[in-house]
């Protein structure tokens, strides 16, 4: 009797395999790592600058930190099937409320805390709105982009805000750690910590399973909303973050500086392997998405490709990527 | 002991001088050096109705598949009035005048009945890229009619009830292979979760297309084959292993086929049914309950250890019941008590921390998360419990941390319980069999220990000797302790499970019967109060 359905069992389970495992699923799993080394590999031909520390570390990790912090934002909404908009404005407004409390208020590095926060809670708002009201994340935050942006422009007139506080720099800029700007180290230590969250916390379990089938976890007993909310939070939290580093290695902040982020981070995060059907892939796998930007942006800088260029190439990639990775299970939720 | 049964095949019929409709010969099919199918051949004559039976993973989906030219043979051949055919997926399928009744509704519920009764042949019914929506809608009508089906194609899909849907799907199959004289239809798992009028209804209709289709039948309610079919194959592990006509075959001559034994009398082990003290304090008790139309003034008490059944007729309420009591929909009025606590819960997960759990109908949307796995599903209800997370100590104790080790420990623990057959913890839950599957559902609840459960036809869907271990599963739950509301559209198993079986009707539930082993109502006795 149990050889018998234990023999049926494996049948089954080869004919799923033999079914679903596709060259896809290896694409997606390996994909960015093979086309991170291949860019690595074909810009050291091409460069003789490209592989060395101070080009990987001050240009590569260092440019591609606002876009990590931003693409770390939006992995979980997205993870649980919903996505995060507004997260260029939430850099500019943060970053603004940062550069005004330094300049003309004098809070010093109080200011960038004070910036994380406003972003914590603009994305409440956010996530209320989402799940309290159940208007679709899509509508709530592209709503929230344009009044976040239109605040920010009305604080500011405008223009940039500038600012002299050489401590408030040297929280970006320094290095405590010798040939590493600070920035960078700020970096990976939210990346550690939100890796952390999405496996070790309930909270990051939740995103996973609501992003599968929100059904199932609301008839399972998981407080659905709570955890929706939570998911603007961390990205509220995380813009709020970015805001305020971007403004610290500046010593100015602008409306406007998000701008290009949002498309950027989304082509980061499916590049990685978090499908915009939700439930698959995670923080984790977001950085390998940003180095595939960050390296591409960096390499054809140094080969002297012209910037209108750069933007039609990131253009190709962001659509060839999001093609090869779309989760077939559930294409069909995908509007 | 499957050696008598495999030789009892071929020379059922006399006949022999007309060719078959429809041939399979030698049929294979393997997947990487599995073999789902071995050397299949049957035949279907026109105007006949074949049973096809076998436990989940027998193959009889695969034979489906290779027949709708889902997939394609490793070996044999399929042959249609004498031509052997290749067949290029089902649009070719229904060329050569075989279509399929699917399990799985396939219609957009937002288009009208008669736009998806002809949803791929919408550009036939356009004239300069215009469609005719009235003749489109008549021949559709004219197509229903014909069946004998009543349903008005003009009303969207959405607002068709289950049972609508469902006879939708056979009068698709019907018009589009409707062009061939006599198409096969293969009718797969039709009547699950069917209303007994709507499948008295569709056996009717199929009784009357005799003559104008012949019909392979597949289920798992082996009564239903037998009462539908004029011959029945039975498949096991990948091989036919019997062929028998139905005037001869029984219902444990096909399980005995399909499983290689006989099943023991007590399918529902009512040996081990316990006794319960109706004077003790009730575990769970529902008092007035009101919800808008779909329930009126429900009051019962549920005891420890106890099985209440609740059965009725589709629309009665007692789904909507069962949501009611996990919290998942609120009642207008009225309260629910658990062990003398009042609770007024305005979600599932309230409910959850005084030990209910919910066995949803639906365990592919409402039950699992099937792309995740074993410990993943497992564990959802218990996350943040201490079952599954740790606290820090100190400052940190407002934090839980998951502990991976405990989870796998836990989901091991379950799977050895419940003896899932997975091949491991790390599987994937869409790849298990269905009968797996649901025991994955009832785990969530067993490592959550909630005790008292609301399950909604538990058995649904899976095969023979999977619902006989979902009913020890049951029987052990209750055992220790655990109390069931155990809601069901199949009487004999509500009848079986039950010490008390409620009956509603209408919103109400108008009678409790009494259902103690050695004198369990009939059948009709309750349909009688049902209708």
């Amino acid at each position: 009797m149990s050889e018998r359905t234990s023999q049926s069992a494996l049948r089954e389970r080869f004919e799923s395999i033999a079914e679903d495992r596709t060259l896809q699923d290896w694409v997606i799993d390996l994909g960015p790592f093979a086309l991170l080394a291949v860019l690595m590999v074909g810009f050291s031909i091409a460069s003789p600058v490209f592989l060395t520390f101070s080009n990987l570390v001050d240009n590569v990790l260092r440019n591609s930190t606002i876009l990590l912090l931003v693409s770390l934002a939006g992995t979980f909404p997205i993870l649980q099937q919903s996505i995060d908009l507004s997260i260029e404005s939430m850099v500019g407004i943060t970053g603004v409320i940062a550069a005004i409390l330094v300049s003309d208020h004098q809070f010093g590095a109080l200011a960038l805390l004070a910036a994380v926060l406003a972003g914590t809670v603009l994305g409440a708002l956010n996530g209320i709105v989402f799940a309290k009201f159940k208007i679709p994340s899509f509508l709530v935050t592209l709503g929230s982009l344009s009044i976040l942006s239109g605040t920010a422009l009305l604080m500011t007139g405008g223009t940039s805000v500038p600012y002299r506080n050489p401590g408030v720099r040297q929280i970006a800029t320094g290095h405590v750690i010798p040939g590493v700007p600070n920035l960078v180290v700020w970096g990976l230590l939210v990346y550690g910590a939100m890796v952390f969250v999405a496996f070790k916390t309930p909270f990051g379990r939740y995103c996973y399973a609501l992003g599968e089938n929100e059904n199932v976890a609301d008839l399972s007993g998981v407080d659905v909303d709570r955890y929706k909310i939570g998911a603007f939070v961390v990205s509220g939290l995380l813009c709020g973050t970015a805001g305020a580093l971007l403004t610290a290695r500046t010593a100015s902040a602008a409306p406007g500086m998000g701008s290009g982020l949002l498309l950027q981070s989304i082509a980061a995060i499916v590049m990685g392997g978090t499908a915009l059907t939700g439930g698959v892939g995670g923080p984790h796998r977001t950085l390998l998405g940003v180095l595939v930007i960050g390296v591409l942006a960096n390499g054809m800088n140094l080969v002297g490709i012209q910037s209108f260029v750069q933007d039609i190439v990131l253009g190709f990639v962001v659509i060839i990527a999001v093609a090869m990775s779309m989760d077939r299970r559930k294409i069909d939720i995908v509007k | 002991m499957v050696a008598n049964t495999a030789s009892d095949a071929a020379t059922v019929e006399p006949t022999g001088d007309e060719s078959p409709r429809l041939r399979v010969e030698g049929l294979s099919k393997s997947f990487r050096n599995v073999d789902a199918l071995t050397d299949v051949s049957l035949r279907i004559r026109t105007g006949e109705v074949v049973g096809l039976v076998g436990e989940n993973g027998a193959g009889k989906s695969t034979l489906l598949k290779l027949l709708t030219g889902i997939h394609q043979p490793t070996d044999g051949r399929v042959v249609v009035d004498g031509e052997p055919v290749e067949i290029d997926g089902p649009r070719d399928a229904a060329q050569h005048g075989i279509a399929i009744v699917k399990q799985e509704q396939d219609v957009v519920p937002n288009l009208t009945g008669y736009e998806n009764l002809y949803l791929g042949r919408i550009p036939d019914y356009a004239r300069g890229g215009v469609i005719d929506g009235d003749r489109m809608r008549e021949e559709a009508q004219q197509v229903v009619d014909d069946l004998g089906i009543a349903l008005d194609v003009s009303e969207p899909v959405e607002s068709y009830s289950f049972n609508q849907r469902q006879m939708l799907e056979v009068a698709k199959a019907f018009s589009e292979s409707i062009h061939t004289d006599n198409p096969v239809i293969l009718l797969d798992e039709p009547t699950a979760g069917l209303e007994e009028d709507s499948r008295d209804l569709l056996f009717e209709r199929i009784a009357e297309l005799r003559d104008q289709a012949s019909f392979v039948f597949v289920s798992h309610e082996l009564d239903e084959v037998l009462e539908v079919s004029d011959r029945i194959y039975v498949l096991k592990d990948g091989t036919l292993v019997g062929e028998q006509s139905s005037e001869e075959a029984t219902e444990s001559s096909l399980q005995q086929a399909m499983v290689g034994r006989e099943t023991a009398d007590e399918y529902y082990r009512v040996s081990r049914q316990r006794s319960v003290d109706g004077d003790a304090d009730a575990v769970l008790s529902v008092d007035g309950i009101d919800r808008g139309d779909d329930l009126a003034d429900v009051s019962f008490d549920l005891h420890e250890g106890e099985i209440f059944g609740l059965v009725g007729v589709e629309g009665c309420g007692k789904s909507a019941l069962g949501r009611v009591l996990c919290g998942v929909d609120a009642p207008d009025s009225g309260s629910i008590r658990v062990r003398g606590e009042t609770v007024e819960a305005e979600s599932m997960s309230e409910m959850v921390d005084v030990g209910l759990g919910y066995v949803p109908k639906d365990r592919k949307s409402e039950g699992l998360l099937l792309y995740q796995s074993l410990p993943m599903n497992i564990s959802l209800p218990s996350i943040g419990t201490d079952r599954v997370t740790d606290r820090l100590a100190g400052i940190g104790s407002a934090l839980a941390l998951i502990d991976h080790n405990k989870e796998v420990a836990m989901t091991e623990a379950a799977i050895e319980e419940l003896d899932i057959r997975a091949p491991g913890v790390d599987t994937l839950v869409h790849q298990l069999s269905g009968g797996n599957q649901q025991k994955v559902v009832l785990g969530k609840w067993l490592v959550r220990e909630s005790d008292i459960l609301v399950v909604d036809n538990v058995t649904r869907g899976i095969d023979v000797a999977a619902k006989e271990e979902v009913y020890r599963v049951c029987r052990d739950l209750v055992e220790d302790g655990v109390s069931l509301v155990f809601i069901g559209d199949e009487l004999p198993e509500v009848i079986g499970m039950s010490n008390r079986i409620g009956v509603m009707k209408k919103g109400r539930l108008v009678d409790v019967v009494d259902a103690p082993p050695g004198d369990k109502p009939t059948e009709s006795e309750l349909i009688a109060e049902m209708i």
